[in-house]
C-alpha cells in the first residue's frame, strides 16, 4: 500500500501510459475497502482480474464500525486468519435480560469446544486494525487500492453501468463491472436507483465506546485467560428502555466494546442514543464491568435490518451490490451477524464477475450466477429463516423486553426466598408470577408457539 | 427488585466526541433539502436521533435547524430518522471526515 495512495490526484502505479488514464485499465472497481468490498476484489484478483478498490477515508476501516464479533469461516478460506489482527476468540456467550429496577437475568455458555482451534470462527475485532490488514492482503494480491477517493455516482452507457464518478479531478474511471460495496449509507446505490432508501422502522442505530482497561483487569472481570474473550448480550427494557434492540459487552485484548442498538424509530419517538447508552452502562449488571475504564473511542452507525425481504436487486447489467449495501444483516435475537455475510457476498460476487468476465460478458444475465450463489448459501437461508423475528419481537415488546424481564426476577426472588415457609409455597408463587405475566398457560403456549422458529 | 441505585455516568456528549478523531472537510457535507419542510416541522426527529448533537433547533430560530456537520460520525441515523427524507447527506469529500481509531 504505498504508490498507490500517494497525493491528490488518481496515480496507476501500473501503468505505462504517460498520461495516467484509468479508463479500462481495470476489469472491475470495487466501491468501499470494508470487509465485502475486499472480500470482493481479493477473490477477483486471485481469479487473475485486475481490481481497483476506493476507499473514501484514509485507510480501510476509518470509518466502519461494528459492534464486535467477526465469525471467520469465510474470510478463512480467502486468507489466513491466525495471523489477522484479532482481539479474543469468544469463549463464552452470555445472553442477559435486564430491568430498568436492576434485576438481571442470565445464560451463560461456555462449551469446551469453543476453547479449541479454530474457536468456533468467532473472534472479537477492532475494524480499523482488521479492515485495514484484510485490505492489506488484497493489495498483496495484485488489487489496486486507492484512498481518500469518494464515488460519488456511476457513469452509464444507455442502461449499462460503466464506471464510477469520484470526487478527484478529471474523476470518472471506467471498467466492465463496478461492485458496489459502501456499506450501510449506500449513497451511490441509492442515487443511482439500484436501491430504495429503507424506511426507519427497518434500520437501526447503534452507539458504542470503547473502554481501556488492564488486560488482566479484564480476565479478571470476565473471567478469561489466553486468548479467551467474552461475548455478552443484553435484552429488555435495563438494556435498551422502551426501544426494541439490546446493548453489548465484548472483550477486546486491553479494551470492552459497550453499546447498544435499537430501531431509530423508537429513537425517533424520543428515546435518544446517548440516553440510551448512559441508562445501558449505569446498570449494575453493566457498570461494574466497565468500572474504571478510559473511554478511547465513542462511535456510532445505522445498521440495516429489513431482513430478506428489504433485500434490493444484487445484480444489474454492469454492476453487483454486496455487504450491508445490499441489506445483509442478520438478527434473530441470539443471532447477530453481518460482516461474515458481508464476506460471502463479496466472495460469490467475486467469483461471479470472474466467470462472467471470462466469457466476455458482464450484463446483468451474466452475473446472475452471484445472486444465485447467494441464495443457496448460509446467508440468504438464515435471513429467509428468521424474516419473521423481527416484527414479532416489535409486536411483543412489551412482553418480552419489560413483564418477561421482571417476571422473572420475581419469581426467582420467590423461589429462592429464605424464610419459615414451605418451599412448596415458595415454588406455587413463582409459578403463578410466570404465568400471570405470560397470560395464564393458554398465553403461555401461544408465545411458545409464536415463537416456536427459533427452535425450528 | 432491587433499589441499589445505578451509578450515572458523568460523561457529557463533549466527552465522547472528544475521543473521535476527525480531519475537517472545510465544508458541511449535511444539509437540508428543502429549508421550508423544516419551518413546518415541529417533531424535530433529526435532534433526537443523531448520537452527536449534530443536529440543532434553536428555541429563537424558524426551525431551520444548524448542523454542527464537524461532529458527525457519520453513522446516517438523520437520513433514516426524518420523516420528510429531508437530510441532504453526502459522503465528506477526499478522506475527510470522521477517522475511526478503534471501529
Amino acid at each position: 500500500m504505498s504508490a498507490q495512495e500517494t497525493n491528490g490526484t488518481l496515480q496507476l502505479p501500473k501503468m505505462q501510459s504517460e498520461t495516467p488514464d484509468y479508463n479500462d485499465a481495470y476489469d472491475a472497481i470495487v466501491v468501499g475497502a470494508g470487509l465485502a468490498g475486499t472480500a470482493a476484489a481479493l477473490t477477483m484478483a486471485r481469479e487473475g482480474l485486475d481490481v481497483l478498490m476506493l476507499e473514501r477515508g484514509p485507510a480501510p476501516g476509518t470509518k466502519n464500525v461494528f459492534g464486535g464479533v467477526l465469525y471467520t469461516p469465510t474470510i478463512r478460506e480467502l486468507v489466513d486468519v491466525d495471523s489477522a489482527p484479532t482481539e479474543r476468540y469468544i469463549a463464552e456467550k452470555r445472553f442477559s435480560m435486564l430491568t430498568s429496577d436492576g434485576d438481571e437475568t442470565a445464560v451463560s455458555m461456555r462449551p469446551g469446544a469453543w476453547r479449541d482451534e479454530p474457536h468456533n470462527d468467532s473472534y472479537t475485532v477492532l475494524r480499523r486494525r482488521f479492515d485495514e490488514w484484510f485490505a492489506k492482503q488484497a493489495v498483496d494480491a495484485g488489487v489496486t487500492l486507492i484512498t481518500e477517493t469518494t464515488v460519488t455516482g456511476l457513469v452509464r452507457d444507455g442502461r449499462k453501468i460503466v464506471g464510477v464518478e469520484t470526487d478527484r479531478p478529471d474523476g470518472e474511471i471506467r471498467a466492465p463491472v463496478v461492485v458496489l460495496a459502501e456499506g450501510a449509507n449506500s449513497l451511490v446505490s441509492e442515487n443511482e436507483g439500484l436501491k430504495d432508501r429503507q424506511e426507519r422502522e427497518a434500520v437501526a442505530v447503534s452507539v458504542k465506546e470503547v473502554f481501556k482497561l488492564d488486560r488482566e483487569t479484564i480476565d479478571d472481570r470476565f473471567r478469561l485467560d489466553g486468548d479467551a474473550g467474552a461475548a455478552y448480550n443484553y435484552f429488555g427494557e435495563g438494556a435498551v428502555g422502551e426501544a426494541v434492540g439490546g446493548g453489548f459487552v465484548y472483550t477486546n485484548k486491553r479494551s470492552v466494546s459497550v453499546g447498544v442498538a435499537y430501531r431509530i424509530e423508537d429513537a425517533a419517538n424520543g428515546q435518544t442514543p446517548e440516553a440510551t447508552l448512559d441508562a445501558f452502562e449505569s446498570h449494575p449488571a453493566v457498570a461494574p464491568l466497565i468500572r474504571g475504564g478510559r473511554r478511547i473511542e465513542y462511535s456510532a452507525h445505522v445498521i440495516p435490518e429489513g431482513g430478506a425481504k428489504a433485500m434490493p436487486d444484487l445484480v444489474h447489467d454492469g454492476a453487483v451490490v454486496v455487504g450491508d449495501a445490499a441489506g445483509l444483516v442478520l438478527n434473530s435475537g441470539v443471532h447477530l451477524e453481518g460482516t461474515n455475510m458481508a464476506v460471502e457476498s463479496g466472495y460469490h460476487a467475486g467469483k461471479a464477475i470472474a466467470s462472467a468476465l471470462a466469457d466476455g460478458r458482464s450484463d446483468e444475465a451474466a452475473l446472475a450466477a452471484y445472486p444465485r450463489d447467494l441464495e443457496d448459501s448460509f446467508v440468504v437461508e438464515n435471513l429467509r429463516h428468521y424474516d419473521w423475528f423481527q416484527q414479532t419481537i416489535a409486536d411483543d415488546r412489551k412482553f418480552l423486553f419489560e413483564d418477561l424481564p421482571r417476571a422473572l426476577a420475581d419469581a426467582e426472588t420467590e423461589y429462592f426466598k429464605m424464610d419459615r415457609t414451605a418451599k412448596d409455597e415458595h415454588t406455587d408463587a413463582a409459578r403463578d408470577r410466570l404465568l400471570d405475566a405470560a397470560g395464564g398457560w393458554f398465553g403461555a403456549a401461544k408465545r411458545a408457539w409464536r415463537f416456536r422458529r427459533m427452535l425450528s | 427488585m432491587s433499589t441499589a441505585q445505578p451509578h450515572v455516568p458523568d460523561v457529557s456528549i463533549e466527552d465522547r466526541l472528544y475521543t473521535v478523531k476527525y480531519r475537517d472537510a472545510g465544508e458541511s457535507h449535511l444539509g437540508v433539502k428543502d429549508p421550508d419542510i423544516c419551518v413546518e416541522c415541529t417533531s424535530n426527529e433529526c435532534t433526537q436521533v443523531c448520537p452527536a448533537a449534530v443536529w440543532t433547533v434553536e428555541d429563537d430560530s424558524d426551525g431551520v435547524p444548524s448542523i454542527a456537520y464537524e461532529n458527525c460520525l457519520e453513522c446516517g441515523t438523520c437520513r433514516f430518522g426524518c420523516p420528510h427524507d429531508n437530510v441532504r447527506w453526502e459522503y465528506p469529500k477526499t478522506g475527510g471526515g470522521v477517522v475511526f481509531k478503534q471501529g
